[in-house]
């Protein structure tokens, strides 16, 4: 009964839940990184620091230098943080499906360990 | 009910084996798991694939029923019909004979349960006898805790919701509830308030956004410096405000600042609860998800007055630094400013910091959203003395929360007093806070009164335990009134009142006998509490001893002669002079307001009420019918805590020949109401309103010779200082009573008689030196001059 009642959820509900839990997994990564943030203001300037253009021509360009600076830092620190959500995403989908696939092998290999070990 | 349980299922099976294992057996099959894998990795290492192997089995046999206990077992989800939380099922073994009792014996030792036996203030053993062994009643609990755990959205029937069932469904325990003041509408308020703890632990983890949440918003050094990050603080200590989160006010705020209102000011009266709607706005801003995408992560910085005003060394510094950081914030993209108090930054003393101007400018230029906190008098106020700014503001008005939000409330603050101070803040201390601070705190709203009148409560428990009893000392020490049900000695005191008036009263046996009874009423808590305490018209000639029963009502209800508010009606018999009676006291020094604000517990004694005008007459209507009054600025002052106490000379002609022909008081009584009424004397509606109508019958001869001597004790009393008492005789009695009684003014010459008499004498014995401390005085009726 014992026995029935474990693999039965482990081929069932828990094999499910094992697929089912890279969403929210996917959100947490997600939050942790910003990465909603971080893409909707990937041209901001970095932390607002920016220059206000005087009234000369000279001023307005170098505001405009100082400001492109600016925004060019923030994209370069935004898409580099993007980038590491993105790796770390891709390593929870590959951990996901590694564990999908193993899964189902886990009850069998303890006695398959054994065989194994005795075998070898 | 084989719906809902069904012990044999594989689901209770499950919950069964899931508590046999236990958090202790989820950690030991972890450690031992890890213990084999380290090993396999070590052996695999050192000695080579065979032992590794044999050593992963093992680690695998740990690790997978870990997995099922920590997936599956702990939680058990619900599935159809069975709905019963794994906390219930666990405790159930099959085979039981499934009863209230049996339940209760099940479920009795887990928190939830403790919960309610704590907070109810019952006892185990005691619940568990009380309830039924009819399985028909654990099936109407069983539906009564299904209908709570949809009402809280809870997937599974918690066990919390099994024992409020439980309770609900008995009428043993129902009675039982009633006798420790408790309601069967507690029990359910009790389920929602465990409800709401077992969602704030199931969501606890929070997402305040991630690492680069603040990388588009610029920094803030002086607003670090001088203001307090209120979204920083929740993410930080993890403060949770939950429902107020949903509520009316919280969310005005925020529409207004989504549809780009640049100030919005937040009004309502202290103890609302403003600076807590903007915590509030703060943590649904700073979560994120709940919030427009506009206004997603904002943080809230608060701007305390008392804070930037203490920085400035010259003038022109606050100018500056408001300047400063009102910019700042308008830089950063993410701020909101909040000024709590916020009439302080507008201050029209001589002198004193305005930023009333500086405010205009900013709100006009719409740069940076602000929230300004006002109570209603100060808004008007602002609206007087910068209409401008005022008219910039969009106004939210907070409402104060109905019974039931306030209550919810104070179940959220009683965790807190209870964690701080270890204590434990029984349910019915939640009920008298509300009733008492609703009662006795009129200067502040709900539910800041209640709350603050809950934490003084903290430190008068008893047995650590903060009862009702609690908050009714804690609003004894602080008010100086008795709230809490009579003790011993005063029950004693109450139950012999007519002897107590009477030893400073003569006769009136019937009027003191109906003022002791109203008064008994009040103190034992039968009384209609939205009312005064009582209210009389005392009807009969003067001197009889109408003003002497009201003294000696203040003296011994409230404790002191000088507990008496005495206004004379004659002095209101024009139209406006009822604003005299209702001024806030700036101009007028006899208003009544004022008194009764100063003076909340006392006797109020309107003389003469045939004298006042119409008006006041109309106003004496309200103020017995609802038990308080508004003054001119239209803020209410409460007269529940007052005996009210109204004489008139109405008809003492009348009475006074009906007794001289022999009649009794009360058998002419309603025949002489009646006489008032269709004379015009006075309104039916306004004699209805009054408790008692007193008639007071003239002094006898022998009542006066009574009078005499406790006048005389008076005397007596002031002449205990030198050491001196007077005596006497019954001829000098007899001769006293004789010049001061007349029929029109009753006893109310035998003073001046007596004074002139006996005081002049004594006086007239001491200078000649005739008398010296320690004689004692016998007069005789020649020796004295009337």
């Amino acid at each position: 009964m014992l026995v029935l009642s474990f693999f039965s959820w482990w081929y069932g509900r828990g094999w499910k839940q094992v697929f089912d839990s890279f969403g929210p997994r996917l959100k947490n990564i997600a939050n942790a990184f910003s990465v909603n943030q971080l893409t909707r203001t990937l041209f901001a300037p970095w932390r607002r620091i920016i220059t206000y253009p005087g009234a000369t021509f000279g001023d307005r360009l170098r505001a405009w230098g100082d400001n492109l600076f600016s925004r060019i830092v923030g994209f370069f620190v935004r898409l580099a943080v993007l980038f590491a959500a993105l790796l770390v995403i891709v390593a929870a989908a590959g951990f996901t499906v590694i564990e999908l696939l193993v899964w189902p092998l886990l009850p069998i290999a303890i006695p398959g360990l054994i065989i194994a070990g005795l075998v070898a | 009910m084989n719906d809902m349980i069904n012990l044999n299922s594989q689901r209770a099976s499950d919950a069964r084996l899931g508590k046999l294992i236990g958090k202790a057996g989820y950690r030991s099959l972890l450690a031992i798991g890890a213990a084999a894998a380290a090993g396999a990795i070590v052996l695999g290492v050192t000695s080579g694939a065979r032992f590794a192997l044999l050593l992963a089995s093992p680690a695998l046999l740990c690790f997978l029923p870990a997995i099922w206990w920590k997936r599956q077992l702990s939680v058990l989800p619900p599935q159809g019909t069975d709905l019963l939380s794994v906390d219930v099922l666990s405790r159930l073994k099959p085979g039981t004979t499934l009863n209230p009792q049996t339940m209760w014996a099940a479920i009795q030792d887990h928190w939830q349960a403790t919960f309610f036996t704590n907070h109810l203030l019952l006892g185990k053993d005691t619940l568990g006898t009380s309830l039924s062994t009819n399985p028909a009643e654990l099936e109407h609990a069983l539906n009564i805790a299904h209908e709570l755990a949809v009402k809280n959205e809870s997937p599974t029937i918690e066990l919390g919701f099994v024992v409020a069932g439980l309770l609900l469904a008995s009428e043993p325990i129902k009675q039982m509830l009633v006798q420790f003041k408790a309601q069967p509408s507690d029990v359910e308020a009790m389920a929602n308030w465990l409800g709401r703890n077992l969602d704030e632990a199931l969501f606890a983890k929070r997402n305040f956004g991630g690492i680069g949440r603040d990388w588009a918003f610029g920094f803030t050094p002086l607003l670090n410096r001088y203001g307090q990050n209120i979204s920083l603080s929740i993410t930080k200590h993890g403060s949770h405000f939950g429902w107020l989160m949903e509520s009316a006010g919280v969310r005005a705020i925020e529409t207004a600042f989504d549809n780009r209102t640049s100030a919005v000011a937040l009004i309502g009266p202290d103890g609302i609860g403003k600076s807590s709607s903007v915590y509030a706005l703060a943590q649904r801003l700073i979560e994120g998800e709940k919030t427009t995408q506009r206004l997603a992560y904002h943080q809230i910085i608060s701007i305390n007055a008392t804070d930037i005003t203490s920085t400035a060394r010259r003038p022109g510094d606050l100018e500056n630094l408001m300047i400063n950081l009102t910019n700042e914030a308008s830089h950063a993209g993410h701020v909101i400013l909040f000024f709590d108090d916020a009439q302080l930054f507008f201050s029209d003393r001589p002198g004193a910091f305005d930023a009333g101007q500086i405010l205009l400018s900013i709100i006009q230029a719409r740069t940076v959203p602000i929230i300004l906190a006002f109570t209603p008098n100060d808004f008007q106020r602002l609206r007087t003395t910068n209409q401008s700014l005022a008219n910039l503001l969009t106004p939210v008005m907070l409402q104060e929360l109905p019974e039931a939000g306030v209550m919810r409330v104070l179940e959220d603050h009683a965790v807190g007093i209870e964690n701080r101070n270890k204590v434990l803040v029984a349910y019915e201390a939640l009920r008298e806070a509300y009733r008492l601070s609703g009662r006795y705190e009129q200067d502040e709203a709900y539910p800041g009164k209640a709350i603050k009148l809950l934490q003084q409560a903290a430190s008068h428990t008893e047995h650590d335990v903060v009862s009702a009893k609690s908050v009714q000392l804690a609003i004894e020490q602080t008010r100086g009134i008795k709230v809490g049900t009579a003790v011993a000695a005063e029950a004693d005191t109450l139950l012999h009142l007519e002897d107590k008036i009477h030893e400073r009263m003569i006769n009136q046996t019937h009027a003191v006998g109906v003022v002791a009874s109203a008064l008994r009423r009040a103190r034992a808590g039968v009384a209609n509490p939205r009312r005064p305490i009582g209210s009389f018209l005392f009807l009969g000639p003067t001197g009889v001893g109408k003003t002497e029963l009201a003294k000696a009502v203040a003296a011994t209800y409230y404790g002191a002669e000088t507990n008496m508010v005495r206004l004379d009606m004659s002095e209101y018999q024009q139209p406006e002079d009822v604003s005299r009676l209702l001024s806030n006291g700036q101009q007028e020094s006899k208003s009544l307001i004022m008194a009764v604000r100063q003076q909340p517990f006392s006797v109020i004694l309107l003389d003469e009420i045939e004298k006042a005008h119409p008006n006041v007459l109309n106003l004496l209507l309200q103020l017995l019918d609802e038990g308080q009054l508004t003054d001119v600025a239209g803020k209410a002052v409460s007269f529940k805590d007052c005996i009210i106490i109204v004489t008139s000379n109405a008809g003492a002609q009348a009475i006074r020949e009906r007794v001289e022909q022999g009649e009794a008081l009360q058998s002419f009584q309603a025949e002489f109401t009646n006489q008032l009424i269709s004379s015009g004397q006075f309104k039916p509606e306004l004699l209805n309103r009054f408790d008692e109508i007193v008639l007071f019958g003239p002094l006898q001869p022998a009542e006066l010779g009574q009078i005499v001597a406790l006048m005389m004790r008076e005397i007596n009393q002031t002449l205990s200082n030198q050491n001196i008492s007077v005596e006497l005789s019954p001829n000098a009695i007899q001769k006293i009573v004789t010049a001061g009684y007349d029929p029109r003014l009753g006893a109310r010459p035998m003073r001046r008689v007596l004074q002139r008499a006996v005081e002049d004498t004594v006086a007239q014995k001491i200078l000649r030196g005739e008398t010296n401390p320690g004689d004692h005085i016998m007069l005789d009726a020649p020796d004295l001059a009337v």
